[in-house]
């Protein structure tokens, strides 16, 4: 049940370990590996530790968007004054995962490699169509965050493999909410969330991109498009119509089907009309062009709303 | 959040440097001692001492509910590299028989299973190794084989009959109470109390009468602080070190386990990083003392956080009660039948049975009231004592039935309550008078800071307001004794020896400040030494808010008797008779002569020499009177009463069931505050606590299995669970034989805090909860119901 601990410093012997020992497993934050080991439910045989990894906790712009390393914290994610520029949803997702000591610890690429169907980030990252860099011995690929999580607590991360970056495309105009309710203490994992942007489609259409979770054995991605001229009241029915079919959550101590089914429909009208209301009668449809340095804001008035 | 602390919080000795010194202690906010330590993490938990090399002890717990043990195959886990030994609750009972079956009320619990299993998660098989991880991976390979019985999940199936938990009772020997039920058989009831108050008689013309089922689920402590225990053979004695509230307890405990003289067992505890009852009687103390002593070996049991969750419980608790009021609006009856879910052992349910039962008609003046309470096995884990000591169960009851009491007849609650409550000097319904027991202070101070009088801003959309109230009763646990030593050192300090057990609740701070008033001794002159058998005296027990009272007395007592000391001997050195020396911070002073000595001069002189010591000891003993076994009744069934109110405002989001409190309001009649910024943080924790019984926090059961005991499902009000703002308020109306006349205080508002919550609720959405807690799925399947047309 003990698990040989690696600390390699190149990618290259982190993929070595990962393609030749028996059964790796990859310790990046440690916030979800550490209460495996608590509870003595480890199998892995190999711990391989990338924190020493030069250039894995990279955060840089892209003519795009942003990368982000894989061993990037959630909390820089949170705070940063790029993700804040380019993708403002994100940085307010990531500040509601669990609480700063986790927040401070966990990595982005380990977060989604946790594949856990309660997940906040993805949700997010699905509206934002981020794109998961996967590494290994046989070289790099890339797996769009919208096929990345297969199954209940399966991704799409092969044996071998080592997520090393995400690539996230800047945020398109519009209007974005993020909304998460716990049922029991307010600090628990959440029985429902939903990220939601609208952006324009086209002139006379607006896009609501959805993305779930904890509604469903995997973080849900959908798309529904509303006229431009629609109330928030006709934008929260397409959208729970949209929802409607996908959502399949799993009773537990948080809840019943039908609960979670009750607040998962919250959580979608409450996103929804946020940010469709949150969105500029006249989208502009244009990239937006790349924020130089001194158009950012300083870091203190990046404090997320409450 | 924000705290309306009327007390400021004392910035310490540093401060107090440029004031005089008044020599005044009870009263004053002393800052609590160990704060920066505990906050730094450099307190030393039991956990965290350097111990001579002992091994660790992992056991194999059972997977079933209820079964026989057929055998226990070692083999696999004696091959398990580290593992030394691996002992079964056979092996144990073969070498000291019956006695390794303990508890405080009935000698039930074996430390290992012996021959059966009663409860998923029971130790049934010791694994000794070298390192936690050995004695763990040992634990898995213990093979047990099980012939499966019936459980009894459901405690009132259990009380209706089979299958039976225990083939017989076994009441402890120590009291002569329960003897009668020894030997009794084909029952899982193992203790029913029975109070019987005034005839009952029809309902006069007019009147109305509320009743309902209510329930209350098991829930768990979870102490910051996880149990723990050590304990070797120091040649023919056993050492114990132990994270324990009951020190002196597990001294007699152990000693009658082993059969040995009580000075051949040594329990000594460390400060306790929180407890609230999980710390108690029998826990890990003794397999490790049974371990240690026959195997003459050094052993620790350091449980993980899951296991935490196996070893005691709150007791969930049924109760079937109702409440009928006069045309006038005068409480006539009150009928309670309750039944406590103790688990698979007794524990001290069934004193809790009694206790609580006493007081399940609530702090009323009512004409006529009967009360069935029943302690209740079942396929559990043993639930034991918990912060209120089973009293908030049912006030769950009296509560909710006295809200909706006052609105059948259109009143308003708190007004209903004011009119019914309990006076100075009233007889409560168990016979007992009460004093210092301000129920109709607590409930005005609570709803003035609300003001309840003013109309409530009531949005009719998707967020309702609402306001409840609520108050409390408890009697403290009599008959009880304390003991204490004060050594007075010659440069002025005092060391003060008592066996009360510091878990967070702050009495080193007060036992120090109870101590240093007669002596004028200034903050951080008096040193409280950790229990140690071997050192503090015998103490009943740290809990049920005893201590203040009790060890109070007795340190004052010790304190006072010191102050004499020092008077005659101050006396003889001015040549003056003792009536004419006053103490003042200062030291001694005569009032006629006007000559003045220090402690430390008088002392100096006294003995002749620096470093010595002054000693002296006190006891305080309460003693009651038993209740009639057939009215329950007794004029003096308790020492002193516990009364506290809360009241809450808070909203309900009708679209996720959340709800939302944004003022709460808690007070308690202490008597007598001896550290007012202590009390304060005792009615606001207690009152935290209870609004998580309130909402989610909740033990659940699958088959007899517990389904979220790991605190990634486990729930706790978190910062963001914290009403928005707390109001707590200290009611002072001293206690005629109180130190200074202070009571406990730790108890007092967890016991109405469920019931202010869901009362408010109630006058929120329109819909009375009777199952607890109130979470947000039971809230929006009961809106979803309400709008149903029926
Ligand atoms: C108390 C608590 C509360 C929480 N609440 C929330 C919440 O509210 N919302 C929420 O979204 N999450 C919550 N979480 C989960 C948290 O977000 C995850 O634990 C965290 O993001 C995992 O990141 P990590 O870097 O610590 O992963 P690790 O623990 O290091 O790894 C997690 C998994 O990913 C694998 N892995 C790690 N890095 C890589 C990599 N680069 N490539 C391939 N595989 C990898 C590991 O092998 C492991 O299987 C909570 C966690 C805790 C402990």
């Amino acid at each position: 049940m003990t698990a040989a601990l690696h600390r390699p410093r190149d990618l290259g012997a982190v993929l070595d370990l990962l393609a030749g020992t028996d059964d790796p497993m990859v310790f990046g934050g440690g916030t979800a590996v550490q209460i495996l080991l608590k509870q003595g439910v480890l199998a892995a045989t190999d711990l391989v530790d990338i924190a020493a990894v030069p250039g894995l906790a990279d955060l840089v712009a892209t003519p795009g968007g942003l990368r982000a390393g894989t061993m990037v914290t959630l909390r820089r994610m949170e705070t940063d004054p790029l993700v804040h520029d380019r993708a403002p949803l994100l940085a307010q997702v990531y500040g509601r995962v669990a609480n700063p000591r986790v927040r401070n610890t966990a990595s982005v690429g380990g977060n989604i490699a946790h594949g856990d169907y309660r997940l906040d980030p993805p949700t997010a990252l699905l509206v934002l169509d981020a794109r998961v860099e996967l590494s290994s011995a046989a070289g790099v690929r890339h797996v769009p965050i919208r096929e990345f999580f297969t199954g209940f607590q399966e991704t799409a991360v092969g044996r071998g493999e080592l997520v090393t970056a995400l690539d996230v495309p800047t945020q398109p105009r519009g209007g974005a909410a993020f909304s998460k309710l716990s049922s029991l203490a307010a600090n628990d994992w959440p029985v429902a969330s939903a990220a939601v942007l609208v952006t324009a489609a086209d002139d006379v259409t607006r896009e609501i991109r959805i993305g779930l979770g904890a509604l469903a054995p995997t973080p849900v991605y959908v798309a529904v498009t509303v006229a431009a001229t629609g109330s928030d009241d006709d934008a929260v029915d397409a959208a729970l119509a949209a929802v409607e079919p996908l959502i399949d959550p799993l009773p537990d101590v948080r809840g019943g089907v039908g609960h979670k089914r009750r607040l998962g429909r919250v959580a979608v009208a409450d996103a929804v009309r946020a940010a469709w209301t949150d969105t500029p009668r006249d989208i502009p449809r244009e990239p937006r062009e790349e924020a130089s340095d001194d158009h950012r804001l300083p870091f203190r008035r990046l404090r997320r709303r409450r | 959040m924000t705290i309306d602390s009327r007390s400021a919080v004392s910035a310490g000795v540093a401060d107090r440097g440029s004031a005089a010194f008044e020599g005044r202690a009870v009263g004053e906010s002393w800052g609590r001692v160990a704060a920066r330590s505990k906050v730094r993490g450099e307190l030393q938990h039991a956990a965290d001492e350097a111990l001579r090399p002992c091994l660790d002890v992992v056991v194999t717990r059972s997977t079933r509910p209820h079964a026989e043990i057929l055998g226990v195959d070692a083999a696999r886990a004696k091959a398990v590299d580290g593992v030394v030994d691996v002992v079964t609750g056979a092996d144990l009972h073969a070498l000291l028989g019956d006695a390794i079956f303990t508890g405080p009320a009935f000698a039930d619990q074996p430390c290992l299973a012996v021959g059966k299993v009663r409860y998923v998660g029971e130790p049934v098989a010791a694994v000794i190794a070298r390192g936690r991880a050995a004695a763990r991976a040992g634990a898995e390979e213990v093979a047990v084989d099980y012939r499966e019985l019936d459980p009894v999940h459901d405690v009132d199936a259990a009380v209706r009959g089979a299958p039976f938990v225990h083939d017989e009772l076994r009441p402890s020997v120590v009291f002569g109470d329960l003897a009668h039920l020894r030997g009794i058989r084909d029952t899982n009831v193992n203790y029913e109390y029975v109070l019987r108050h005034g005839d009952p008689v029809e309902p006069p013309p007019g009147s109305v009468t509320v009743s309902d089922e209510f329930w209350c689920p098991p829930t768990h402590h979870v102490p910051i602080e996880l149990p723990f225990t050590a304990a070797w053979r120091d040649g023919d004695r056993l050492e114990i070190l132990s994270t324990t509230q009951t020190p002196s307890y597990v001294r007699q405990s152990v000693a009658d386990l082993l059969g040995l003289p009580l000075a051949s067992v040594r329990v000594r505890t460390a400060p306790l990083g929180g407890s609230f009852g999980a710390k108690m009687y029998d826990r890990l103390e003794p397999l490790a003392a049974a371990l240690a002593w026959t195997r003459r070996t050094a052993v620790r049991i350091a449980v993980s956080r899951e296991e935490a969750f196996l070893l005691t419980t709150r007791h969930g608790a049924a109760v079937t009660g109702s409440m009928t009021a006069d045309a006038d609006g005068n409480i006539v009856a009150a009928d309670a039948d309750v039944r406590y879910d103790t688990g698979a052992y007794a524990d001290v349910g069934p004193r809790i049975t009694a206790k609580s039962g006493m007081v399940a008609s609530g702090p009323y003046r009512i004409a006529q009231a009967h009360v069935r309470s029943r302690c209740v096995y079942t396929n559990k884990p043993s639930a034991g004592p918990f912060r209120g000591f089973g009293v908030p169960q049912v006030t769950w009851s009296h509560e909710s039935l006295v809200d909706e009491l006052a609105r059948a007849r259109g009143e308003d609650p708190a007004a209903f309550r004011r009119r019914n409550l309990l006076r100075e000097g009233d007889v409560s319904v168990v016979g007992t008078p009460m004093h210092s027991a301000d129920f109709v202070g607590c409930l005005d101070a609570v709803t003035a800071a609300l003001d309840w009088e003013s109309p409530l801003e009531r949005p009719t959309g998707r967020y309702r307001r609402g306001r409840g109230v609520a108050v409390g009763i408890k009697a403290v646990l009599t008959p009880t004794i304390s003991n204490a030593v004060l050594q007075l050192n010659q440069d002025g300090s005092a060391t003060l020896l008592i066996s009360t057990v510091d878990m967070g609740q702050g009495s080193d701070t007060i036992m120090a400040q109870i101590a240093a008033e007669p002596l004028c001794l200034p903050e951080g002159a008096v040193r409280v030494v950790a229990a140690d058998t071997d050192v503090t005296p015998y103490d009943t027990i740290t809990a049920g808010s005893r201590s203040t009272y009790h060890s109070g007395n007795a340190v004052r007592r010790a304190a006072e008797a010191m102050r004499d000391k020092l008077i005659e001997i101050a006396a003889a050195r001015f040549g003056v008779a003792a009536t004419d020396v006053k103490i003042t911070g200062d030291g001694l002073v005569s009032t006629q002569t006007q000559q003045k000595a220090s402690i430390p001069e008088l002392l100096h002189a006294h003995f002749g020499a620096r470093g010595t010591t002054l000693t002296t000891e006190a006891d305080f003993r309460t003693t009651w009177q038993p209740y009639d076994k057939r009215t329950g009744r007794s004029p003096q069934v308790t020492e002193h009463w516990f009364a506290g109110a809360a009241a809450a405002q808070l909203t309900v989001d009708t679209a996720t069931g959340r709800v939302h409190v944004e003022h709460l309001a808690i007070a308690g009649d202490v008597g007598r505050a001896i550290n007012p910024a202590l009390v304060e943080q005792q009615l606001t924790g207690a009152a935290i606590m209870g609004v998580g019984h309130a909402l989610f926090d909740q033990l659940v059961f699958d088959e007899g299995q517990i389904v979220n005991g790991t605190l990634l499902d486990y729930q706790l009000p978190s910062i963001h669970d914290v009403p928005d703002r707390i109001t707590p308020i200290v009611v002072e109306n001293p206690h005629r034989t109180g130190p200074y006349g202070a009571k406990g205080v730790g108890e007092t508002t967890i016991i109405p805090l469920a019931p202010a919550i869901a009362n408010a609720v109630r006058d929120a959405i329109g819909i009375r909860f009777t199952r607890l807690p109130l979470t947000s799925e039971r809230i929006l399947d009961a809106l979803a119901a309400q709008e149903e047309p029926s």
